[in-house]
């Protein structure tokens, strides 16, 4: 007994603590990686001051990136034998450049005109690939389940809008991009089509292996037969039965609901 | 034989060997309840950790374009049992939405707000794809992505995007087509960002992988279009991701428990075995020497009792067989519909002098119980048998009054 009472102790503690046991020996093991990030957002603060203010940098904004320029050196001496102190100098280094980073982005005018092409463009490029993403999850599904259909056009039309963005011509992008969606859109047409045909059977496999399950709770002799939500659940499973005989998948999807809320209950009352 | 009758409690027992038996009640207690206790215990702690991973994603990969949008895409384990899953989305401009389950089906979903309502059927892993705006804002130069993760995740940011500030630690960074691979833990993260002006200096270890994810995006005449923001799908060149990792080691420390937990329960349960026999083999010893001493007196006692109860429902029972016995052949002459099993029912509740517990029923026509149950419901729809209550079991008895009706 006492031999069991210390190995339940023992996989109760292993089991609360194993999680966080998880994550710190993660970060302790990448423990470079936060170099790696303070180095560069040093570097990238350091640029942008000088890009937005020279050397005329306003005092409260100086002291912030002594203070995270120190704690990135902290950083450096204190990897990789004092991995705590190397955690909180990482912290304080970005909360410092996010400050930094935040009181400097405002007022700068100049540069947002200098870069507002370049975000448009972006744009374009980035809704295209978006595009693109969901294209291929779609394309995904049809090769699954080996449906043929020919993606030659829309693949085509996607090279073309890469060039076209290539050569900066935003307006025939654009026009590109509108056929494209409309054939995708099509193409998920067709692909709601077959999951739909394809979910009527899948959905009636499902009801009637649950209902199979469900008769063996039901046909449990520790549950309590006189309870009214027995009564239900039965005629319930003899209702699913018919309406999917009669392909009324929608009704019996709703019937189905309320019968798992009933088994709920009936569950319920046997561990009781 | 001694008339007098002695509590077992207060008696002591002083074998020939000399031992001394005490009360074995409360011992009997201590040795049923504690070992319950305990594999409740080892139970609740196995399950913990499968209770915290279960309906939050067990991958979470998100991409941010360089527009601030985001790609979100994640695979979750849902209940097999169940019709629908409700899923939280991550916000509420949501695009592109698809969700597929583990064989590759399209599941129909209704996005309300920011949830999803997905309808599983059965399927026990989904996988989501979705473009989201309500991720990352900006302001001024600088992009800020912030998320409240429910489990670690990936984030791959923009090409040529500089980490400016974040409020907590990564696990891992991976260098993947010049993009930034961030590894963070669940919970809330900002991270500020800006398009740098310095270049980022990539990895000389990790080499530049061409983008797995886009393997027919036919580009060959265009050498600057492969996609900087659908990486997504580690490449197999590069490091293996800790995300995956850290999920075998996670499923390890809950196999360990599991089994830790199995081989408790079954030495548990040989424990409690052994001293359920043992003192239930001493019960009965003591047992059998009390009603030495005890049955004489009460046998006279009983035996009238037993007597008179048998007189009793034997007159009941030959009361009922003449007055509720109905012929079956008027039955089946005024329900011509029957079907034959049902037909074999009323025979035999008909040889049964009228009535029949349904159980009977289930013995003798070995139907299981929601078969039988039908059946009867059946019978009692046309107005053949009515249903009783009795001690928590239906009875089914055969209507007398049938003729009346037709």
């Amino acid at each position: 007994m006492k031999i069991l009472a210390l190995f339940t102790i023992f996989v109760l503690i292993f089991g609360t603590t194993s999680t966080s046991l998880v994550s710190d020996a993660y970060a302790q093991k990448n423990t470079n990686i936060l170099l790696d990030i303070a180095t560069q957002a040093d570097r990238q603060i350091l640029n942008q001051l000088d890009r937005s203010y020279g050397d005329l940098v306003p005092s409260d904004i100086q002291i912030l990136y002594e203070k995270g320029h120190a704690a990135v050196k902290s950083l450096e001496s204190s990897l990789p034998n004092d991995v705590e102190q190397a955690r909180e100098d990482f912290l304080t280094a970005m909360k410092s450049f996010m400050e930094i980073t935040r009181m400097i982005s405002e007022p700068v005018t100049e540069t947002k005109l200098a870069t507002s092409s370049d975000v448009s463009d972006r744009d374009l490029k980035s809704e295209l690939n978006r595009l693109h993403k969901y294209f291929q999850s779609l394309k995904t599904i049809f090769q699954k389940h080996n449906m043929e259909t020919d993606f030659s056009e829309i693949e085509r039309l996607f090279v073309l809008a890469y060039e076209q963005i290539n050569s900066n011509l935003i307006e025939e992008t654009t026009n590109t991009f509108h056929q494209l969606e409309s054939l995708i859109h099509i193409k998920k047409q067709e692909i709601r089509e077959y999951s739909s045909n394809s979910a009527s059977a899948r959905i009636v496999e499902f009801a009637l292996n649950q209902l199979e399950k469900i008769q063996k709770i039901l046909e449990d002799p520790s549950i309590d037969t006189s309870m009214p939500e027995f009564e239900k659940a039965n005629s319930l499973v003899v209702e699913i039965e018919t309406l999917i005989l009669e392909d009324n998948i929608s009704a019996a999807k709703e019937k189905f609901g309320e019968l798992n809320k009933i088994m709920k209950i009936i569950k319920r009352s046997t561990v009781e | 034989m001694d008339p007098e009758i002695v509590p077992i409690h207060r008696k002591e027992f002083l074998r020939e060997d000399g031992m001394l038996f005490v009360r074995t009640d409360g011992i009997l207690d201590t040795m049923t309840k504690i070992p319950l206790l305990v594999a409740s215990m080892i139970i609740v702690a196995a399950v913990m950790p499968i209770q915290s991973s279960f309906s939050s994603p067990r991958i979470l990969d998100l991409v941010i374009y360089p527009d601030g949008s985001t790609h979100v895409s994640s695979e979750i384990d849902v209940d097999p049992l169940v019709t629908d899953f409700e899923l939280d989305l991550f916000g509420s401009t949501i695009d592109n939405f698809v969700v597929v389950n583990e064989n590759g089906f399209l599941l129909t979903t209704d996005v309300l707000g920011n949830s999803a309502l997905v309808e599983t059927f059965g399927s026990s892993v989904i996988t989501v794809d979705y473009d989201i705006h309500d991720l990352v804002s900006k302001q001024g130069r600088v992009w800020t992505f912030s998320l409240d993760a429910p489990s670690d995740f990936t984030l791959l940011l923009p090409k040529n995007s500089a980490i400016v500030g974040m409020t907590n630690l990564p696990i891992n960074m991976e260098i993947i087509n010049n993009q930034n691979q961030l590894t963070l833990s669940a919970g809330e993260t900002e991270i500020d960002y800006l398009f740098g002006t310095v270049p980022n200096t990539p990895d000389p270890t990790v080499p530049n992988t061409p983008d797995p994810t886009v393997p027919n995006t036919p580009d060959p005449t265009v050498p600057n279009t492969p996609d900087p923001t659908v990486p997504n799908t580690p490449d197999p060149t590069v490091p293996v991701n800790t995300t995956s990792q850290s999920d075998n080691l996670t499923y390890a420390i809950i196999g360990g428990i599991t089994v830790a937990a199995i081989i408790g329960g079954a030495t548990i349960i040989r424990i409690k075995q052994k001293t359920v026999k043992s003192i239930h083999d001493q019960q009965t010893i003591q047992k059998t020497e009390t009603i030495d001493t005890e049955t004489i007196d009460t046998e006279t006692i009983d035996t009238e009792t037993i007597d008179t109860e048998t007189i009793d429902t034997e007159t009941i029972d030959t009361e009922t067989i003449d007055t509720e016995t109905i012929d079956t052949e008027t039955i089946f002459k005024l329900k011509p519909d029957l079907r034959e099993d049902d037909k074999e029912i009323v025979k035999f509740i008909s040889n049964n002098g009228g009535q029949v517990l349904e159980s009977e029923l289930r013995k003798k026509f070995l139907q299981p119980r929601t078969t039988m149950w039908r059946a009867v419901k059946r019978l009692e729809r046309n107005g053949v048998v009515e249903i009783e209550k009795k001690d928590l079991q239906n009875l089914v008895k055969l209507r007398k009054n049938m003729e009346e009706e037709k």
